[in-house]
C-alpha cells in the first residue's frame, strides 16, 4: 500500500518534471539562432524553398502551437521523425537534399530504441565497476579517518576527478588496446568493447562514490549505536558490515542517484572517442545536424530514465532506513 | 553462614584521559582509587553531579573505555577475572553476563533495522546455541514482561517508532534478555519525561528480584537513586566520597558534598517559602484568548491524505505584570507551540493573543517593533540557538542593531552592562560560542534578549539542560534581574520542583490543553486535576509524597495527538475515569476564587475538589 | 570592566573576522596535501601568466620545419626549445597548453561565479521561504538536474555559435541546480536552529536574516565546494572543445588539442597526451586545494572530516 502511492506520487511528480524538461529544451532549440532548414537543405538551396519546407514542417508557427503539437505526439508515443536521417540508415543532409516527404525519414523512438540498449549495457557495466573500486578505496578510509588508508582515498578521488574522460579515453585506447592489445576499443563487435569505456566511466563516477562512502562511514562509525553494539556484544565485523555500512550506503545510493545524469553525460563523451554505437553518439550527431526532434526525443528519454532511476533509488533507501519517507 | 561473595568487585579502579601522544602525553585521572563489591541482587546507586566521573565509572564496569581515556590502574574482578585485561574475544563471550544501558536509548540500535531483530542479534551474538526461533520467542515474551502493548507486532518496528520510554524499555529487554549476572544502567531515566521515568524506576525494580540480577545504578539525581538503590555511594571528582545504605544516607549523611547535595534538592511540599499568587487586579500584560493551533502533516503512507496535529487546544489564561507565571507539562502537550504563539512565531488558526491589550496578529511596523522589544524569548536549546560562528559580543550588538540603534560606543557599553548583569566575564566579547559550558551559553541567550530591555520574558525550557547548580546561580540572576528592572516572566517547562520555586501562578497542559490552572500553593497541596496529581506524584523527590505513583499514575503513554480519542484526553491514563469522560471533554472549571481545572470532578460550587485519591474507590 | 572595554575596543573586529577564516585557512595550509595542491597550481599559473610572452613564441604560428618534435628526453631529436614536442604542423605544445590553460581557467572562474551567483540565490529563495516557492523552484531543479547538462550545454551550442561569453553561460545556467540544492538544504537546517527563531522575534525582517545571518553562515562553505567545481568546469570546458563546441581554432584549448592531436595518435602520441597530463595535473592541484579546505572547513566548524 505504501509503496503503491508512493510511486503514484513520484510518478506525477516525474511526469511534470519531463514535461519541463520538454519544454525546456524545445523552447532552447527555437529560440537560439541556428536554421535546421538550411543546414537541411544545403547552402545552395533557394531561400523560397527553404521557406516552403518550413512552413510545411510547421517550424514557422508560434513555439507554444508547435510544442502542443510535439506534446500531443509524444503522449501518444510518438517522438516525431528524425530531420535529417531516413529510415534506411545513413544520414542525408547537405547538397543532396532533395524533396522527401516526412514518410521516408527515420522514427526517432526507433533510433533511440536501437541505441538505448547499447548505452544501458555500457552504464550498468561502468556502475558496477565504479561500485567496486568505491567499496575497495573508500571502506577501509572511512575506517580510519585521518590515516593511511583514508589519505589514499583522499588522493585517489582527487586524481581520479581530476582525469578529463576524453583523455582518459584515448590514453587507455592506446595502452591497452593499441600498445598491449588486450581489449579492443573502437567500435562494437561484443561485449568486450564495451570493458575499456566503462572503465573510463567508472573512474569519472568513483571519485564522488569514494569520498561519500569515506566521509559517511566515518560518521556513522561515532554514532554512539556502533560504540554500544559492542558493549552489547556483538563483534566487530559484524558492526561495520551489518549495521554501519548498511546505514552508510543511503547516501551513497542518494549521491549515485544524482550522479546518473552526469554518467549519462560522460556516456556521450566516452561513446564519441570509442565510436560505441549507443545513445551518446546518437545525441553528438543529431547536435551537429540540427536535428531538432531527436535532440528533443533524446533529451526526453534522458530525463525520464533519470526519473525512473532516482524512484528506485529512493524506494531502495526508504526499504534500508524506514525513517526516509518521501 | 559468611557474606554472599560480591558478584563484581572494584579495586582501586583509576581512569585517565590521554591527551597527545607517546610518553609526553598528559594524563589527568578522571575517577581514581575506586573500590566496592556489588553483591547479588544488590541494587548499587552512584550518584554524582556531571563531571564527576559517573559515566566514566559505569562504563570502566563494562570495560568499555576508549580513547582518549585509557585505565591506569586497578581492576574489576568479575568471577575471579578481571575483566579490564581479558583479550577482546573473551570479553565478547563475556557480554552474555555483563549488561549495559545508556542514557542515549534513541541512539542505542541502528536505526535502519527493526528493534526486534536487533535484539535477536545481540541475543544470538552472545548465546549462539540459542536457535533464531527461540530466541524471538524469549525476546517477545520480554518485551511483554516490560509493559510495551502488543509485544508481538512491536517486535518488528523499528526504532524511531518507538516513543522514549518505549525505547528504554526495549534496550532494558536488550540488556536482560541473556540473563545477565548484572546490568549497569547509566542515567536510563534523564531523558525521559517524569511519569514515564517514574513508570521505568518501577520496572526496573521488579525486574533484579525477577531475573535475580545485580544492577549499578547510576544518576545525576540523588531522588531517582534513593527510590531504587540499597546502599548508595556518592561521586565527587572522580572518588567516592561516601557509601551508606540509602535509608542512611540521606537522613544522615556525613560527607560535606553529600550534605551539599541533598541540601540542593528541591522540596517541593516542606519548604513553605513559596510565592505566593499576585494580586489581579492589573492589566494583564499577556492574555491568551481561546488560542487554537492545529499543524497539517501528511499521512504516512497515502498519496495525498494529510492528518490535524491538535498542538494547541482552546488555551485561555492571563499573565499579570511582575509575576511569575509557569506553564508545565511534558514533552508533546504543547508547551513550545504555546510558546511560538506567546512570541508572534507563529498565530493562531483560532483566538487572540493580547499583549499589552493588542492583538499580536494585527500588529505590524512600528507596533510590531514595539512589541519585538517588549516580549522576549529565551530558548530551550543552549547550543543550537547561539550562531555558531559569530563571536559572543556581536550576537548580544545585533538585536541593538536590529532596533536601528547605530551608536557603536553605545551598543558596546549597552552589551557590555547586561553581560555583566548576567555574570559573563567581558573577555569572552570577542569569543566564539564553541567552547562555552551550557551555563554560559544560556547567559549568552538571557543577555540577548535583555539587551533590548524588555518587559517580558518568555523562558522556553531554558533551564533543563543545566545541572542543579548551574540552575540555581541562573534562578538567582533571574531574581535580581526582576528586582532591577521589573521584570515579568513566563517559564515553559517541565521541572515542577523549579516552578515551585519560581513561580506565582501555573498552569499544567497535557496533550494541548490547559487541564489546571492554580496558584503555586493550590497547585502543590490541592491540585484539582487527576493528571496534575500524577505529575506530582511522580517528580524525584526525598520527601514523604503528598501522591504516591501506585495511587496516582497508571501505565501507558499520552495518546497521539493526531487521533485523540472523545472525551477527556487523559481518560486513558486517569486512575479515576468514568463513563462520563469517554464521552465528553470537560471544560475549564472554577474552583474557588480564581484556580480552575478541568475535570468532571471538580465541584464548582465546593471550594475543593472531592479527593477521590484518597478514598478507595 | 571599564578599563577592560577600552582596551579590547579596536581589536574586537578583527580578531572576530580573521578567526574563523584563517583558522580554516591555517588547517589547511599545516596539510600536505594543500601546499602540494598550491605549489603545484602557483607554478602552473605563473607559467601561464608569463611563459608565452617571455618565450616569444606564438601558440598559432606554423613551423613545418620543427613538425612532430618529440617531447624531452623522448626519440633523439628533442630540443630543448619544445619541452613538450612539437605538433603536426610545428606548433609548440608547452606554450599551446600554456595559452589554453588561460582560457580554461578563466571560463572556469567565470562559469562558476555565474552558478553561484544564480544558484545560492534561488536556493535561499527556496530554502528560507519553503511552500511554494519552494515547490517551483526545487521542480524547476529536479527538471534541470534530469537532462545532463552537456547534453544541454551541446545542444545549445551545437545550434548557435560558441563564443566564450556564450560558453561560460551555458554552462552556469546549465548547473547552477547543484547550488540550489546544497544552498536550499543548508538554509532549511538553519532556517529551523532556534537562533534564527531568536532573530525574528528579536524583529529582523526577513531579508535582514537571510543576508547578515544565514549568508554569512552558508556562504564559506558553498565557496569551498565551489573550488572543485572551477576544476568540474574547466573539464567540461575542455570536453566542449574536444567536441569542436568550445572555443574555435585556431585558438588553442586543451579540448582542441587534444581532438587535433588524437589523428596522430600513433605516430605523435605526445600531441594528444601531454596536454591532458598537463590539465590533469592543474586540476589535481585545484583538487587537492579545494578538497583539503572542504576538510579543514568541516573540522573548524566541529564535524568528522
Amino acid at each position: 500500500m505504501f509503496i503503491l502511492s508512493f510511486l503514484a506520487r513520484r510518478l506525477a511528480q516525474g511526469a511534470l518534471i519531463v514535461f519541463l524538461v520538454s519544454l525546456l529544451i524545445f523552447t532552447l532549440l527555437r529560440v537560439v539562432p541556428g536554421d535546421p532548414v538550411r543546414l537541411m537543405a544545403g547552402g545552395m538551396a533557394p531561400e523560397a524553398l527553404i521557406e516552403q519546407i518550413a512552413t510545411e514542417m510547421g517550424l514557422r508557427d508560434p513555439i507554444l502551437v508547435q510544442f502542443g503539437r510535439y506534446m500531443g505526439g509524444v503522449i501518444q508515443g510518438d517522438l516525431g521523425q528524425s530531420f535529417v536521417r531516413p529510415a534506411s540508415g545513413a544520414s542525408t543532409g547537405g547538397a543532396s537534399f532533395s524533396d522527401s516527404t516526412r514518410g521516408e525519414r527515420a522514427e526517432v523512438l526507433t533510433l533511440i530504441g536501437d541505441t538505448l540498449p547499447m548505452t544501458l549495457q555500457l552504464a550498468a557495466l561502468s556502475i558496477v565497476f565504479a561500485l567496486i573500486i568505491s567499496f575497495v578505496i573508500g571502506v577501509p578510509g572511512g575506517l580510519a579517518p585521518g590515516r593511511w588508508p583514508d589519505r589514499v582515498a583522499f588522493y585517489l578521488s582527487s586524481i581520479f576527478i581530476s582525469l578529463p574522460n576524453f583523455w582518459l579515453g584515448i590514453v587507455l585506447a592506446l595502452l591497452f588496446s593499441v600498445k598491449l592489445g588486450w581489449l579492443p576499443a573502437i567500435g562494437y563487435h561484443g561485449f568486450a568493447y564495451t570493458i575499456l569505456p566503462a572503465l573510463v566511466l567508472a573512474v569519472e563516477l568513483s571519485p564522488v562514490l569514494i569520498r561519500t562512502l569515506t566521509s559517511s562511514l566515518a560518521t556513522i562509525m561515532t554514532e554512539s549505536f556502533v560504540a554500544v553494539g559492542a558493549v552489547r556484544g556483538l563483534g566487530r565485523a559484524r558492526i561495520v558490515f551489518a549495521h554501519a555500512l548498511r546505514n552508510a550506503s543511503v547516501p551513497l545510493l542518494n549521491i549515485l542517484g544524482i550522479q546518473i545524469s552526469g554518467l549519462l553525460g560522460g556516456v556521450l563523451v566516452v561513446e564519441f572517442i570509442f565510436d560505441y554505437p549507443g545513445l551518446g553518439l546518437l545525441t553528438i550527431t543529431a547536435v551537429l545536424q540540427r536535428d531538432f526532434p531527436l535532440i528533443q526525443g533524446i533529451a526526453i528519454v534522458t530525463s525520464a530514465i533519470f526519473v525512473f532511476i532516482n524512484i528506485a533509488v529512493d524506494l531502495a533507501a526508504t526499504l534500508i532506513d524506514p525513517r526516509l519517507e518521501y | 553462614m559468611t557474606e554472599a561473595k560480591p558478584v563484581l568487585s572494584v579495586r582501586d579502579l583509576t581512569v585517565d584521559l590521554v591527551l597527545g601522544d607517546g610518553p609526553a602525553a598528559a594524563r589527568r585521572p578522571l575517577i581514581e582509587a575506586i573500590s566496592f563489591d556489588l553483591k547479588p541482587r544488590e541494587i548499587l546507586g552512584i550518584i554524582g553531579a556531571s563531571g564527576s566521573g559517573k559515566t566514566v565509572l559505569s562504563r570502566a564496569l563494562v570495560n568499555w573505555i576508549e580513547p582518549p581515556l585509557a585505565i591506569a590502574g586497578g581492576s574489576v574482578t568479575y568471577k575471579d577475572r578481571n575483566i579490564l585485561t581479558l583479550p577482546r574475544g573473551e570479553m565478547r563471550a563475556l557480554r552474555r553476563e555483563i549488561a549495559y544501558v545508556g542514557a542515549n536509548p534513541q541512539g542505542a540500535l541502528d536505526p535502519t533495522l527493526p528493534v526486534g531483530r536487533q535484539i535477536v542479534e545481540k541475543l544470538r551474538a552472545v548465546a549462539p546455541e540459542i536457535d533464531r526461533k527461540e530466541a524471538e520467542e524469549r525476546a517477545i515474551a520480554l518485551l511483554d514482561a516490560v509493559r510495551i502493548p502488543s509485544a508481538r507486532s512491536r517486535f518488528h518496528e523499528y526504532p524511531s517508532q518507538f516513543s522514549g520510554g518505549m525505547m528504554q524499555r526495549a534496550l532494558i529487554v536488550d540488556a536482560l534478555v541473556s540473563n545477565p549476572a548484572f546490568l549497569v544502567a547509566d542515567n536510563v531515566t534523564q531523558p525521559l519525561d517524569v511519569t514515564v521515568a517514574a513508570q521505568v524506576l518501577r520496572l526496573m525494580r521488579e525486574l533484579t528480584v525477577r531475573f535475580d540480577t545485580a544492577v549499578v545504578f547510576v544518576s545525576s539525581s540523588l531522588p531517582t537513586v534513593a527510590e531504587v538503590a540499597d546502599t548508595v555511594l556518592v561521586l565527587e571528582g572522580g572518588r567516592v566520597v561516601e557509601r551508606q545504605a540509602t535509608k542512611s544516607l540521606v537522613s544522615a549523611p556525613t560527607h560535606a558534598y553529600t550534605r551539599e547535595l541533598i541540601g540542593q534538592i528541591p522540596q517541593l511540599w516542606t519548604d513553605t517559602s513559596a510565592p505566593a499568587a499576585t494580586a489581579e487586579d492589573a492589566e494583564p500584560v499577556f492574555s491568551i484568548r481561546d488560542a487554537t493551533r492545529s499543524y497539517k502533516v501528511r499521512k504516512r503512507g497515502t498519496f495525498a491524505a494529510m492528518s490535524t496535529v491538535r498542538a494547541v487546544r482552546n488555551v485561555t489564561f492571563d499573565v499579570f505584570p511582575g509575576e511569575n507565571f509557569g506553564v508545565v507539562g511534558e514533552s508533546g502537550c504543547g508547551k513550545s507551540t504555546l510558546m511560538r504563539l506567546l512570541s508572534r512565531l507563529e498565530l493562531p488558526d483560532s483566538g487572540v493573543v493580547l499583549a499589552d491589550g493588542k492583538d499580536v496578529a494585527k500588529l505590524s511596523g512600528k507596533e510590531l517593533m514595539q512589541f519585538r522589544k517588549n516580549f522576549q524569548l529565551v530558548l530551550q536549546d543552549p547550543f543550537s540557538s547561539l550562531p555558531p560562528r559569530t563571536a559572543i559580543g556581536a550576537i548580544l550588538e545585533e538585536p541593538l542593531r536590529t532596533h536601528g540603534e547605530r551608536n557603536g560606543k553605545a551598543i558596546r557599553e549597552r552589551v557590555l552592562t547586561v553581560m555583566h548583569e548576567v555574570g559573563l566575564p567581558a573577555s569572552l566579547y570577542d569569543e566564539l560560542p564553541l567552547g562555552l559550558s551550557a551555563g554560559q551559553r544560556q547567559r549568552v541567550n538571557v543577555a540577548r534578549a535583555m539587551v533590548l530591555a524588555p518587559k517580558v520574558l518568555i523562558m522556553d525550557e531554558t533551564l533543563s539542560s543545566l545541572d542543579q547548580t548551574e540552575q540555581f546561580k541562573l534562578l538567582k540572576i533571574f531574581e535580581d534581574l526582576q528586582a532591577l528592572h521589573g521584570l515579568t516572566y513566563v517559564f515553559i517547562s517541565h521541572d515542577l520542583a523549579m516552578v515551585r520555586r519560581v513561580c506565582n501562578r501555573v498552569a499544567v497542559m497535557y496533550l494541548g490543553e490547559v487541564v489546571e490552572i492554580a496558584g503555586n500553593e493550590r497547585l502543590f497541596f490541592d491540585p484539582g486535576h487527576p493528571y496534575s496529581r500524577a505529575l506530582l506524584s511522580a517528580v524525584p523527590t526525598l520527601e514523604a509524597r503528598r501522591y504516591k505513583p501506585e495511587d496516582c499514575l497508571l501505565e501507558g503513554e499520552p495518546p497521539s495527538p493526531i487521533d485523540l480519542p472523545p472525551g477527556c484526553s487523559f481518560a486513558s491514563r486517569c486512575p479515576n475515569v468514568f463513563d462520563r469522560c469517554r464521552v465528553e471533554s470537560p471544560a475549564l472549571t472554577v474552583r474557588g476564587r480564581s484556580d480552575f481545572a478541568a475535570c468532571h470532578l471538580v465541584d464548582p460550587h465546593g471550594e475543593t475538589a472531592r479527593e477521590l485519591v484518597e478514598e478507595p474507590a | 570592566m571599564t578599563s577592560i572595554d577600552t582596551t579590547l575596543a579596536p581589536a574586537a573586529p578583527a580578531l572576530r573576522t580573521a578567526s574563523l577564516s584563517r583558522r580554516i585557512w591555517k588547517q589547511a595550509f599545516a596539510s600536505f596535501e594543500f601546499r602540494l595542491g598550491l605549489g603545484v597550481f602557483l607554478v602552473l599559473a605563473l607559467a601561464a601568466a608569463f611563459y608565452p610572452e617571455i618565450s616569444g613564441i606564438d601558440p598559432t604560428k606554423m613551423v613545418v620545419r620543427d613538425r612532430l618534435l618529440p617531447p624531452m628526453f623522448f626519440g633523439d631529436n628533442w630540443t630543448i626549445a619544445h619541452p613538450l614536442g612539437t605538433d603536426q604542423i610545428g606548433r609548440d605544445m608547452l606554450v599551446r597548453s600554456l595559452v589554453g590553460l588561460r582560457y580554461s581557467f578563466l571560463i572556469g572562474v567565470s562559469t562558476v561565479a555565474v552558478m553561484l551567483v544564480i544558484g545560492c540565490a534561488l536556493g535561499m529563495l527556496a530554502g528560507y521561504y519553503g511552500g511554494k516557492v519552494d515547490a517551483v523552484i526545487m521542480r524547476l531543479t529536479d527538471a534541470q538536474l534530469s537532462i545532463p547538462m552537456i547534453i544541454l550545454a551541446i545542444s545549445v551550442l551545437g545550434v548557435s555559435r560558441p563564443t566564450i561569453p556564450a560558453i561560460i553561460l551555458v554552462l552556469g545556467l546549465s548547473s547552477w541546480p547543484t547550488y540550489a540544492r546544497v544552498t536550499r538544504s543548508v538554509v532549511m537546517t538553519e532556517r529551523k536552529r532556534e537562533y534564527v527563531r531568536a532573530a525574528q522575534v528579536m524583529g529582523a525582517s526577513n531579508l535582514r536574516i537571510m543576508l547578515r545571518l544565514l549568508a554569512p553562515l552558508i556562504l564559506p562553505p558553498i565557496i569551498f565546494v565551489s573550488v572543485l567545481d572551477v576544476a568540474r568546469m574547466m573539464i567540461f570546458e575542455s570536453i566542449l572543445g574536444f567536441i569542436g563546441l568550445g572555443v574555435q581554432p585556431p585558438t588553442p584549448t586543451f579540448g582542441n588539442i587534444i581532438a587535433d592531436g588524437r589523428k596522430y595518435l600513433l605516430n605523435a602520441w605526445w600531441i594528444a597526451t601531454l596536454p591532458g597530463v598537463f590539465l590533469g595535473l592543474t586540476l589535481t592541484s585545484i583538487n587537492l586545494m579545494g578538497a583539503t579546505l572542504e576538510r579543514a572547513r568541516n573540522r573548524v566548524y566541529g564535524g568528522v572530516s
